[in-house]
């Protein structure tokens, strides 16, 4: 096997050592002009990407024209088994994406490659709600010079496994913010990777975390922000934290800045702690109970790595995916 | 009628056993149809009161008793203490993201009926906005996440808000002035003014007499180092005003 991403603390050739689940077409609605051709396209770089291709030859490639202002595009991962996919966002084209996996299965392999094009702009929206045993997730984004990301991750997945959310600027000038989101509960065992690299001169990447962790679940953060030679007057900026709910929960928030050219800002935060005890006296000295009350609190943490979704259904899914999994957790 | 005692309260925080009580032998009856004021230096305990008696966690009571309708509330946590009647409009109210202001309040208001019997969403939004329309509440004020970046005078009328909205048998204000414009001071003023009645109570911390030109007590009293060392009416506030507190010694309590 070639070499894989570094993922401290998440045991990722552990997780790659079985072949994954054949893939599987993703389902994908998009404007007419958003073209699809069959096949990924996509050299795979190390021996994560090797394995996720592995997965099969099903993969699709979207291709957002150049200048393209229309609809969102969505992807709808299979119901069982995995799945990928190749975007291609042409320069000076706007769009929103979201990717949505509910799959079941083990061994999942998902991988979703985005390129963005020259000063164009993505919003983008991944929704993970797997049922699977297992998965490995890799999501890549690569910003070309000018163009800009905004990217939110919710984690409401039920799997073990690792996920990885890559963020290449390579361009001068390219912008990109990830905000994850993630709820663990039950006895899941999950690695998040977030690496935001600044390759180009001017280049600005924030990743913003959050996660909770309920149950016997075992949540591992990693920010890994990555200034490399030459990108002058790049900043690179992360915050990571963690909540734990239960006795049993575990968690780590592990910031790591790796920086190698002198004229670029940089930062980190991280911190594990337990639910805001002034927030949590304020509700309840209107009468709620504490478990309600407790509920509120978390879902204003997690929150904070959501803030960008819009969809108001989609928002209340989540919380009430939070609400649920905290009563059970709490019964 | 109902009646809030505090008798001989003494209060440490709970995390400090080594430093002085705080409150050194209060005592107050409060009865609904009464306006008290609590006035007083910085520093002296009267935020630690009105928290003590809402049952904030970090507070001790070392002794004496809190009772409403003759139950004592010392064994009781917060949320109990609020569903019995209390309500505390605080100082520096929390900011919650994800949960609107609206949601929040109907929750709890809720919480105070039976489960089987929640408010009917329409009736709570038409008095929600009714409510809001008294407070000159921008209407959109609902929809935001609770006291997220709200500004100083909005959560304090946010404070009133919730006040009107959960109708208490007593209300703790503390400090629901500072900070406030004359508008703003009048609007929150006006709020709770229109609480006024027989089945309410209220017990208003301020430093200044101006708040109590728009909310006139019945009673005043005044706390210097953890002790209430005088009561009076209406006109003590306005001669405070002028002579201040300096020449005011405390009492004598447990001497």
């Amino acid at each position: 096997m070639r070499e894989l991403p570094s993922t401290p603390k998440i045991a990722l050739a552990r997780a790659l050592k079985k072949a994954p689940a054949a893939a599987v077409p993703v389902g994908v609605t998009a404007d007419a002009a958003v073209t699809r051709t069959f096949g990924l396209q996509v050299a795979p770089q190390d021996g994560l990407e090797d394995w996720l291709q592995g997965a099969g030859q099903t993969g699709v490639t979207l291709t957002v024209p150049a200048g393209y202002q229309g609809e969102p595009v969505f992807i709808q991962g299979p119901a069982e088994g995995s799945g990928l996919v190749h975007v291609v966002v042409a320069p000076g084209a706007t769009v929103t994406l979201q990717d949505s996996w509910q799959g079941r299965g083990e061994h999942l392999a998902i991988g979703v490659w985005l390129e963005v094009g020259e000063d164009a702009t993505v919003n983008w929206l991944t929704y993970d709600a797997l049922a699977a045993e297992s998965a490995v997730a890799l999501r890549k984004a690569t910003l070309a010079a000018g163009a800009s990301l905004n990217w939110t991750v919710a984690g409401f997945s039920h799997n073990s496994g690792a996920s990885l959310i890559t963020c290449d600027l390579v361009g001068e000038g390219a912008r990109a913010t990830v905000n994850v989101g993630v709820l663990a509960s039950g006895s899941q065992h999950l690695g998040y990777t977030t690496r935001m690299t600044n390759y180009g001169r001017k280049t600005g990447g924030h990743i913003n975390q959050r996660g909770v962790i309920t149950g016997a679940a075992h949540l591992i953060f990693n920010g890994i922000g990555h200034i490399v030679q030459g990108a002058q007057g790049a900043d690179n900026q992360q915050e990571n934290r963690v909540l734990m709910l239960a006795q049993e929960a575990r968690g780590d928030a592990n910031p790591i800045l790796l920086i190698d050219e002198n004229d670029v800002t940089a930062g980190h935060a991280a911190s594990v702690t337990r639910i805001d005890q002034a927030q949590l006296y304020y509700l309840m000295s209107r009468g709620l109970s504490k478990a309600l009350a407790s509920r509120l609190v978390i879902r204003g943490f997690l929150e904070a790595g959501l803030a960008e979704i819009k969809d108001p259904q989609l928002k209340q899914t989540l919380f009430d995916t939070i609400d649920e999994t905290l009563v059970n957790a709490d019964a | 009628m109902s009646t809030l005692e505090i008798k001989n309260l003494h209060v440490k925080v709970k995390d400090e056993p080594e430093h002085p009580e705080i409150l050194r032998g209060v005592n107050l009856t409060i009865r609904t149809g009464e306006i008290h004021a609590l006035m007083g230096p910085n520093g002296n305990g009267k935020s630690t009161m009105a928290e003590t008696i809402m049952g904030n966690p970090r507070y001790q009571v070392t002794e004496g008793d809190i009772l409403l309708d003759g139950q004592s509330l010392l064994d009781q946590g917060v949320d109990v203490r609020a569903r019995a009647g209390l309500f505390l409009g605080m100082q520096y109210p929390a900011e919650i993201a994800g949960v609107t202001n609206a949601e929040f309040i109907r929750a709890a208001v809720n919480a105070r009926r039976s489960q089987d019997d929640p408010i009917s969403i329409m009736n709570f939004l038409k008095e929600l906005d009714q409510t809001m329309t008294t407070l000159e509440m921008p209407e959109d004020m609902a929809d935001r996440y609770l006291n997220q970046g709200f500004s100083g005078g909005e959560k304090k009328r946010n404070e009133i808000l919730q006040l009107m909205m959960i109708k208490p048998k007593f209300a703790l204000l503390d400090e629901i002035d500072s900070g406030l414009d004359i508008d703003a001071l009048r609007i929150v003023a006006k709020g709770v003014n229109a609480q006024r009645g027989p089945e309410f109570g209220s017990l208003i911390i301020t430093h200044y007499q101006r708040l109590l030109d728009y909310i006139v007590p019945d009673f005043v009293h005044v706390m210097k180092d953890g002790e209430i060392i005088e009561t009076g009416g209406a006109e003590l506030a306005k001669s405070l005003e002028k002579t201040g507190y300096t020449h005011l010694k405390a009492g004598e309590a447990d001497a």
